[in-house]
């Protein structure tokens, strides 16, 4: 065995090492995608799992106000807490949000789309011995906090301040309500546990330092709950956390630390399932490219397998012989494979911090998803060599026989059609009827991939035919009479015409499917980012912002409207009763629409009349996802819970908003006041008079304010081209595996044309002899290159639009997000030029190769 | 015993709704050691009997006798069997695997049958010896005139010692003087090694070397020629050509 694989098959690839490699591509490229996918989730999933847990250290409960304005609560309370029994320890925390006197920060421009806010430093209030029995920090210099100190004192993580330049004996100068103050740096803490909080821009300082610089008196923002029992079950902390809550009653919340942690968790899976999708049809394309390499392999040795079946080799050993090539494929492939998706993981996993605004750490390369990408690759290409093995055992010795040139015709092209119909309706009536839930649906929805394209594969032999007959008389036109020649050449191996086909309409309905996503995602967030970044000027603050500040940069010259904004957490009761987290957009709407608008999602009938409601008094608009998701419509009520208890607002109105993943509901400055006791603004979006400049009035604004209200100010224009960039990197990745298949479309492309030109050498070389000229030649096989194109385009690009649907509802089910399936024209024009253009370009060797067949030879070939 | 024995075999193809009777009722035996010639014009069904004989294809009806076992029941997987050890082929197109040495080549059935190749040194020095090709061991199929690939193909039918070495048209794709050089190969390794061996031809000069000729036409035997063991080449061609002469005027 082990010398007959040597002799036939290490042979056999080192003759056709060039198609072997290609094939190998395919496959690695789908192991690659896989392996890259599998780590960066786990690695995202792990960061943001142990970031919560060893940021919540011991405690596994926190009690937290209920209530919805300020957000702390009295001190009063610890006490009831520490004595409630099962209560180990409770430690009190002042939580804010600063920055350094002298470091104005960054815009802080936070689209809520992807991952929880970042930026500015993060500053705990703390009862040193307390904290210190809750969470383990790293000291790497100095000391930790002193329980009475004589001056202000805070510890720092380290990185932030090396990168901050500040060493330990400075003073620190942080921006407070009341100015600036001066603390001592006494200690740096590593930057794990505890010390990943905010990506590391983290500090603690004593609680009653804190309490005084921020104005908080006898507050808190937070108490963590050490247990007695370190490590109670999942129902001794339920029953815990009841009973603390009764304790504790209504006016304020027991919550467990992670569950912070499922929301970014859930943000990830709206990427995954469309890169998880992507690595699918990558895979598929590599065993596509592979079965399409080994087909055409085996009818190259077609009479060498008939001249070994003569001479005594049994179908098995053909077939093993064949099956031993495809193993070393597979085994070379997937390793390879598994080494370009370490390097291709760095990369996502870059994106994803960037997309997540969240380290990620090192990514691990867990052996178990190792050996699965080894052993699925393997199998994917073991299965993709299946069918061509199969078909190299029925080779008979009579095909040794028979002169060349002439290649079976199988059953699958006599009777595939009927398959391939019942697998293309059986497909298109499982999307259309949609007789499943949505998530089943998506499931079934990669099966749906393998249906559309295997049965759209099928049906490629019985309409070559007719394809053929329409375009003869284009291809004759645009190539001359050689043109209608290559044409015709079509029809003369249906299978390898299917082969080529398939490869460009797999190719091509990739890129309809991400070119259809993004520019659907991106058209939608367009012009909701239009909205929500209306205005010329953008201003945000890192201290809150006083409503009376809005009235100031009115009077400012040249301002035309200034618009507050508040977002906020609001808890609410979904339809099932649960009871989730959501936020609160509140926006002066008198303000908001001169400077703005909102984006009223589908069929509103009047935009007016729901400015008019919102208005008034217990109403509010919800995002289109929220309607989406929870199925509510106008009329229905919103159960949200206000200062003083649960109150229904009545929904007068959907509009596009994908903040915070579009889990938002917006509603008027007058209702925000009146229900949730806030007065402060988050953000202000500010318009400029016509006719002036936007810069100008900027510096004016910031020049006046700037400095005495901790402003930062930055034009929409740069801040929307950042969020557009951030935007364009999530789905640049989409953009590369598209390329990627339209390459190996494009390879396909040369393999199978190559073939047909060796097969043909002969006939080459006896038109070359009655005077057909070289460049008839090279036209001729352009012409049959670009019948192909023109076949593989149109089918990819029916199959692409179905591909896409399934991917749309995939993402609806996972997200809420509805978005409508647009495919501009100039799109499909695209797609069917470039199908043409690769057919093209692809084409050009194997039409060099056959241009230079040399007559006497071809003539004499056997 | 005969090696080999046909019974009123019969081959049927179907073309396209009518039937083509190839083979209407063959019967002949042949004796090991004996070299037959088999002749007749194009279309007479020489190969469609040579395919029958060698289990490359079953007949309609019938059977053949090859090494005691009968071919036309054999399933194809025993078909094999008997081919890889008991029959040898060569075709007028050689068919030798571009990628391996002619040595390699020679080797082939052997390895196949998972045997080792090391144990067939001396068969392989015997062969080269008798094909010629010494000096050219370890060269590949490109590298070889037509001549020599077909005597490579030689080789590599006798390497396992074949009850039987089937040979359809071995000169047809060779100039007179190369072909000429095969036939008398074909003659040595009946006379040296006591290959028995079956040619088709309808090349009456190479239908000479054989010690018995059977004359096929439309399906059927018409006549039989054998050779008198004492009887010249030229004596033999000339009673050849005039038996063809017979036959034409029917
Ligand atoms: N595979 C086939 N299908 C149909 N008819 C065939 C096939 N092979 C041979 N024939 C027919 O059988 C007859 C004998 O052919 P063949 O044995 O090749 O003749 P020869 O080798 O003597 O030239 C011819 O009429 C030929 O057309
Ligand atoms: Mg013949």
């Amino acid at each position: 065995m082990m010398r007959l694989t040597r002799m036939l098959t290490f042979r056999s690839i080192r003759a056709r090492f060039p198609r072997f490699a290609l094939s190998a591509f395919g496959i690695i490229l789908g192991v690659a995608g896989l392996l890259a996918i599998r780590a960066t989730n786990t690695a995202a999933l792990n960061s943001i799992v142990t970031l919560f847990e060893s940021t919540s250290g011991r405690a596994k409960l926190t009690l937290v106000t209920a209530e919805a304005d300020q957000g702390s609560f009295s001190e009063e309370i610890l006490q009831r807490v520490q004595t409630t029994p099962g209560v180990a320890l409770a430690n009190p925390l002042v939580i804010v949000r600063t920055d350094l006197a002298d470091d104005r920060p960054a815009a802080g421009l936070n689209l809520g789309l992807f991952g929880t806010d970042a930026g500015g430093l993060a500053l705990h209030g703390v009862v040193p011995s307390l904290e210190t029995q809750t969470r383990a920090y790293t000291l790497t210099a100095g000391r930790f906090l002193e329980e009475k100190p004589k001056e202000y004192e805070i510890v720092l993580v380290e990185e932030y301040a090396r990168d901050k330049e500040l060493s330990l004996g400075d003073w620190v100068e942080i921006l407070t309500p009341n100015g600036v103050r001066r603390l001592k740096l006494v200690g740096l803490i590593a930057r794990e546990g505890p010390g990943q909080t905010n990506n590391g821009s983290f500090g603690v300082m004593p609680l009653d330092t804190a309490q005084e610089l921020f104005n908080r008196a006898r507050n808190l923002d937070q108490i963590d709950i050490v247990l007695v029992n370190p490590n109670p079950d999942t129902a001794e902390l339920a029953s815990l956390r009841a009973n603390l809550q009764d304790e504790v009653g209504a006016k304020y919340s027991v919550v467990y630390p992670s569950g912070q942690g499922e929301r970014m968790t859930q943000m990830l899976q709206n990427y995954q399932i469309g890169l998880n999708f992507m690595s699918g049809i990558a895979l598929f394309v590599g065993a596509f490219l592979i079965y399409n390499a080994f087909a055409m392999t085996i009818v190259e040795r077609t009479r060498e397998f008939g001249m070994l079946r003569t001479i005594g080799m049994t179908q098995r050993q053909v077939v093993a012989q064949v099956f031993v090539e495809a193993g070393i494929l597979g085994i070379f492939g997937s390793a390879a494979g598994v080494g370009l998706g370490v390097l291709l993981a760095r990369g996502l996993t870059r994106l994803m911090e960037v997309i997540m605004n969240q380290g990620l750490g090192s990514v691990d390369f867990a052996s178990p998803d190792i050996l699965f990408s080894l052993i699925l690759g393997l199998g994917v290409t073991l299965l993709a060599a299946g069918l061509p093995a199969w078909q190299a055992g029925r080779i008979s010795p009579m095909e040794a026989l028979r002169v060349r040139g002439k290649s079976r015709e199988g059953w699958l092209i006599r009777y595939g059609w009927t398959l391939g119909a019942l697998l293309l309706i059986g497909s298109v009536v499982l999307l259309v009827i949609n007789p499943f839930p949505y998530d089943v649906q998506f499931r079934l929805g990669s099966l749906t991939v393998f249906g559309l394209f295997t049965g759209a594969t099928l049906l490629i032999p019985v309409t070559v035919g007719v394809w053929e007959r329409v375009t003869r008389p284009i291809m004759g036109w645009l190539y001359g009479a050689s043109g209608s020649l290559g044409s015709r050449n079509v029809q003369r191996s249906r299978v390898r015409t299917t082969l080529t086909v398939a490869a460009l309409m797999v190719g091509v309905a990739m890129v309809i499917m991400v070119r259809g996503m993004t520019e659907s995602f991106a058209s939608d967030l367009r012009v909701w980012m239009k909205a929500y970044l209306g205005g010329d000027i953008y201003v945000t603050s890192s201290v809150r912002m006083r409503s009376d500040i809005g009235r100031r940069i009115q009077e400012v010259e040249g301002v035309y409207a200034v618009a507050p904004i508040r977002y906020f957490d609001v808890k609410w009761q979904t339809p099932t009763g649960e009871t989730e987290s959501l936020n609160f957009m509140a926006v002066d709407v008198a303000a908001y629409t001169r400077v703005t608008n909102f984006v009223f999602s589908g069929q509103q009938v009047n935009c007016q009349f729901a400015l008019q409601r919102i208005q008034q008094e217990g109403t509010v608009f919800i995002s289109n996802v929220l309607a989406e998701k929870y199925d509510l419509g106008i009329g229905d009520a919103l159960r949200l819970r206000t200062a003083s208890g649960y109150r229904d607002f009545e929904i007068v109105g959907i509009v596009v908003d994908f903040y915070n993943q579009g889990m938002v509901v917006e509603g008027d400055w007058e209702t925000m006041r009146r229900y949730f006791h806030i007065k402060d603004a988050s953000t202000f979006l500010v318009k400029v008079q016509e006719g002036r400049s936007a810069p100008q009035v900027q510096n004016e604004i910031d020049m006046l304010y700037g400095e005495r209200y901790h402003l930062t100010l930055e034009s929409n224009e740069s801040v929307r081209g950042r969020a557009l960039n951030l935007m364009d990197q999530a789905f640049r990745m989409f953009d590369v595996m598209a390329l990627i298949s339209i390459v190996v479309g494009s390879l396909g492309v040369v393999n199978t044309l190559t073939m047909s030109v060796i097969e043909r050498t002969r006939e080459i070389g006896m038109l070359r002899a009655i005077g057909t000229t070289r460049g008839q030649i090279v036209r001729m096989v352009l012409a049959e290159a670009a019948l192909m194109g023109a076949i593989g385009g149109i089918l990819g690009l029916g199959t692409g639009v179905v591909l896409a649907r399934i991917l749309f509802i995939g993402m609806t089910t996972m997200s809420g997000y509805q978005l409508t399936f647009t495919l501009p024209p100039e799109g499909v024009a695209f797609s069917l030029v470039m199908a043409l253009v690769v057919s093209q370009i692809a084409a050009i060797p194997p039409a060099i190769r056959a241009a230079r067949t040399r007559i006497l030879e071809a003539v004499q070939y056997e | 015993m005969p090696v080999l024995e046909a019974k009123d075999l019969r081959k049927e193809y179907k073309l396209g709704g009518h039937r083509v009777n190839a083979l209407e009722g063959i019967n002949f035996q042949v004796e090991k050691g004996e070299f037959v010639a088999i002749m007749g014009p194009s279309g007479s069904g020489k190969s469609t009997l040579l395919h029958l004989l060698g289990g490359l294809d079953s007949p309609s009806s019938g059977g053949i006798t090859l090494a005691g076992q009968n071919l036309a029941r054999l399933s194809e997987h025993k078909a094999t069997l008997v081919r890889r050890h008991n029959v040898g082929f060569v075709f007028q197109f050689f068919n030798l695997l571009p990628t391996l040495s002619a040595e390699e080549n020679i080797l082939l059935p052997v390895i196949i049958d998972g045997k080792d190749p090391r144990k067939y040194k001396e068969r392989l020095a015997r062969l080269l010896e008798l094909v010629g090709l010494q000096d050219r061991r370890h060269h590949k199929p490109d590298q070889l005139s037509g001549g020599e690939q077909q005597r490579v193909a030689i080789a590599r039918a006798l390497v396992t010692e074949p009850a039987i070495l089937l040979a359809d048209e071995p000169t047809g794709n060779l100039d007179t003087k190369t072909g000429t050089a095969i036939m008398e190969l074909l003659r040595r390794s009946c006379d040296e090694l006591q290959q028995t061996v079956i040619a088709v031809t309808h090349d009456a000069r190479a239908a000479a070397y054989a010690d018995r000729v059977i004359f096929l036409r439309d399906g059927s035997i018409v006549h039989e020629r054998t050779a008198d063991s004492e009887e010249a080449f030229g004596p033999r061609l000339r009673g050849i050509l005039e038996t063809m002469e017979q036959l034409e005027a029917v």
